[in-house]
């Protein structure tokens, strides 16, 4: 996405605005589903279902509030007789005649993703680093079909592939733990790690390590005190996309896990409130899940186009 | 996988701590050593989670296990699994509506997403900041999203229904997005366009940005009108990108799952209900886990033959 | 156009890469379309074993030489 300027025949003013025009509307008609996602999350559940679709209203925390904790529907007697409420939140849950019974399961899904997430980046990341330098440095017997056995198990159905796995899981007692889905979060990124870091592995010139083992250096005290710095900014684009992947993925978490190691993505459609699903809150949940991966999106906007086409197209 | 790093660290040792003429004999780790050394643990891991799996599904397919039932031992089936399959003509009905699915997101997203590429590529001033903005629906959660559209997409106080009658004035309560069979397979096909367009538009972009100027002047000075520079330029240029980027959206669709099990989990009926879906019945809750190995199979196949493909025109694309 | 042709078949038949390749690629493509083609169900039942001898071919051509 950089600037350079690469109009020929240089676009004539009016085009550009045009451009411009068209593109900037696009965007912004794309965003609203997003904003909308954002702004429910602060409204109360009236305003959120309420016909029109209202833009203004009065802000509300209740989706945050009933996002992460559990509440239960009390009679007037009960209420009358309760001290005065401690704090902000309890009141705004008093208001709707219902006491706070316990935290909700949020806070733990949501740490489920990050220990799952994390995991599997970091792993990801440690293997996928030695292989991509093996295959980018070195002769490996049948390279070529390596790389491409490992870039297929990439586009394999996760359905079809959960079949076996869980099959497989259930024998060695991994279903429903961190480390299972740890395991086959870093089996499906590491082909995405390889292809990628093999490319920013190659632009590195071989010449720097040359010098180093002439100098006097192992291949391995080569590898980390030469490349490895040099790969740096290439490896935490990579992992940026490995946690990304790895936050998103539904298929495997759904089929996986069902209570302790269950992470957000499929926790998130189920939050339920009184008749129906509680928008304010699922959209509150939506809004804290997307916020990281919106910040990391805009880090990695420079390396986006290598991850998506395993680092095949690089500008 | 403590192989390389319990190597690495030893020879780091070693090396650390002895003088430099042993450091030549410990350097005994050849390049060819350290070469199998940092690739096996990854095929290691991939072969245990990735191929061993598929073999056993493959033997799986050949049988009428079901895996809710522990105490019953599959029998061998031979081929009976891939016949019923290949003969049902509700498989069949499956596989048109992830045609229908797939060939319709491709060609939004290829219209739309080569469009926009070719306007940002007229260097407007912040193109650069707009491109970001453009991206952000891909990066998200297809899971949270589809759960979310659900609500955009309800009648009466949805905000798609809401749009839509504002422009057309439709009733926004006459129509039901994912609750009729006319309109749900649709439906789908509009939150996919939305999120996965910007993909085709980035790959579009660099294709675009690929061509050397030089062309362009040539072309210019043979008095080529905009047009023809267009179609004669322009169009062939990018088609190695619009080929990579229109097989790997197709093979994402083809086995697309958590978008589309949020937003209508398959229904009304089976209208949407694409291939993984009707897998993951089959084989999650029908548990009938031999006849859904057979079906993975095939889903299997033809992914990795168009990932084969995929593969070729990746090649292609790098060697620009 | 008949060159293009006699040049693709001679390339099969000195087991060069690119023209078996494309004839790999040419039943992986048509296997696909027959699966998921609404007209007849016979394609559809034949389309599995199309998508197999495509997907075989593959593997055995890309070690042919270029």
């Amino acid at each position: 996405m950089s600037a350079e300027a690469h109009s020929v025949v240089a676009p004539s003013t009016g085009w550009r605005r045009f451009a411009a025009v068209v593109v900037i509307a696009y965007a912004l008609a794309m965003l609203v589903p997003l904003g909308w996602i954002f702004i429910t999350g602060f409204k109360s559940p009236n305003d959120a279902i309420a016909y029109p679709p209202k833009v203004f209203f009065e802000p509300s925390l209740e989706g945050y509030v009933n996002v992460f904790t559990t509440r239960t529907r009390q009679s007037q007697e009960y209420m009358d007789s309760l001290p005065p409420p401690e704090t902000w939140y309890d009141e705004l849950v008093r208001s709707r005649n219902m006491v706070i019974a316990g935290p909700s399961r949020f806070g733990q899904r949501f740490m489920n993703s990050l220990i799952v997430g994390f995991g599997a980046t970091f792993l990801t990341v440690f293997l996928g680093t030695l292989a991509a330098y093996a295959f980018s440095r070195f002769k490996v017997p049948l390279k070529d079909d390596l790389l491409f056995f490992i870039l297929s198990t990439r586009m394999m159905p996760p359905i079809a592939v959960a079949i076996p796995i869980f099959l497989m899981y259930r024998t060695l007692g991994l279903n429903d733990t961190h480390l299972g889905l740890i395991l086959l979060y870093t089996a499906v990124n590491l082909s995405l790690a390889v292809w990628l870091l093999k490319g920013f592995m190659d632009e590195i010139p071989r010449e720097y390590e040359e010098a180093a083992l002439i100098d006097g250096y192992t291949r391995l005290q080569a590898f980390r005190k030469v490349v490895l710095p040099q790969a740096m900014t290439g490896i935490a684009a990579t992992a940026i996309f490995c946690l990304i992947f790895s936050w998103n993925e539904y298929a495997f978490a759904l089929l996986l896990t069902s209570g302790q190691a269950q992470t957000a993505p499929p926790f998130i459609p189920t939050i339920i409130g009184e008749g129906g699903l509680d928008w304010p809150a699922v959209a509150a949940g939506a809004t804290l899940f997307m916020i990281p991966v919106l910040v990391f999106t805009v880090l990695l906007r420079k390396h986006l186009l290598r991850g998506i086409t395993f680092g095949a197209v690089r500008k | 996988m403590a192989g390389p790093s319990v190597a690495d660290r030893i020879a780091d040792r070693a090396a650390a701590a002895t003088p430099m003429t042993v450091v030549r004999t410990v350097r005994g780790l050849t390049d060819r050593a350290i070469a199998w050394i940092f690739v096996a643990p990854t095929i290691f891991l991939l072969l245990a989670i990735n191929i061993f799996p598929l073999i056993w599904t493959i033997n799986l397919s050949f049988t009428n296990y079901r895996a809710n039932r522990l105490t019953r031992p599959a029998e061998y089936i031979g081929l009976r699994n891939y016949e019923r399959l290949l003969t049902d003509p509700d498989i069949w009905h499956n596989m048109q509506v992830t045609a229908h699915f797939v060939l319709w997101t491709l060609f939004f997203q290829v219209v739309i997403g080569f469009a926009l590429a070719w306007l940002i590529n007229r260097q407007f001033k912040g193109h650069g900041f707009w491109t970001t903005i453009i991206v952000l629906p891909m990066m998200l959660s297809p899971a949270v999203v589809g759960n979310f559209w659900t609500f955009l997409y309800q009648p009466q106080i949805g905000l798609f229904n809401y749009v839509i009658s504002f422009f057309t004035g439709v009733d926004p309560s006459s129509f039901d997005m994912i609750g009729s069979v006319a309109l749900a397979p649709w439906s789908i096909v509009i939150v996919d366009t939305w999120m996965w367009t910007p993909f085709v538009m980035l790959i579009c972009l660099a294709g675009l940005r690929s061509i050397p100027e030089s062309i362009y002047e040539a072309a210019e000075i043979d008095r080529a009108s905009p047009w023809r520079q267009f179609w004669t330029i322009t169009v062939p240029m990018v088609l190695p990108f619009l080929m990579l980027a229109v097989l790997f959206r197709g093979i994402e669709n083809f086995k697309m799952f958590d978008l589309v099990v949020e937003l209508t989990s398959g229904g009304p009926g089976s209208v949407t209900e694409l291939a993984s879906i009707n897998l993951k019945r089959e084989a999650f809750e029908k548990w009938r886990t031999g006849y859904a190995s057979a079906y993975a199979i095939i889903l299997f196949v033809t992914v990795f033959g168009l990932a084969n493909i995929y593969v070729k025109a990746l090649n292609k694309v790098k060697e620009r | 156009m008949t060159r293009y042709l006699t040049d693709f078949l001679r390339g099969l038949l000195r087991c060069r890469r690119g023209p078996w390749e494309m004839l790999a690629t040419i039943f992986i493509a048509v296997g696909v379309v027959m699966l998921m083609q609404p007209l007849a169900i016979v394609l559809f039942s034949y389309s599995f074993v199309t998508l197999l001898i495509g997907v075989v071919m593959f593997l055995i051509v890309s070690h042919f030489p270029e």
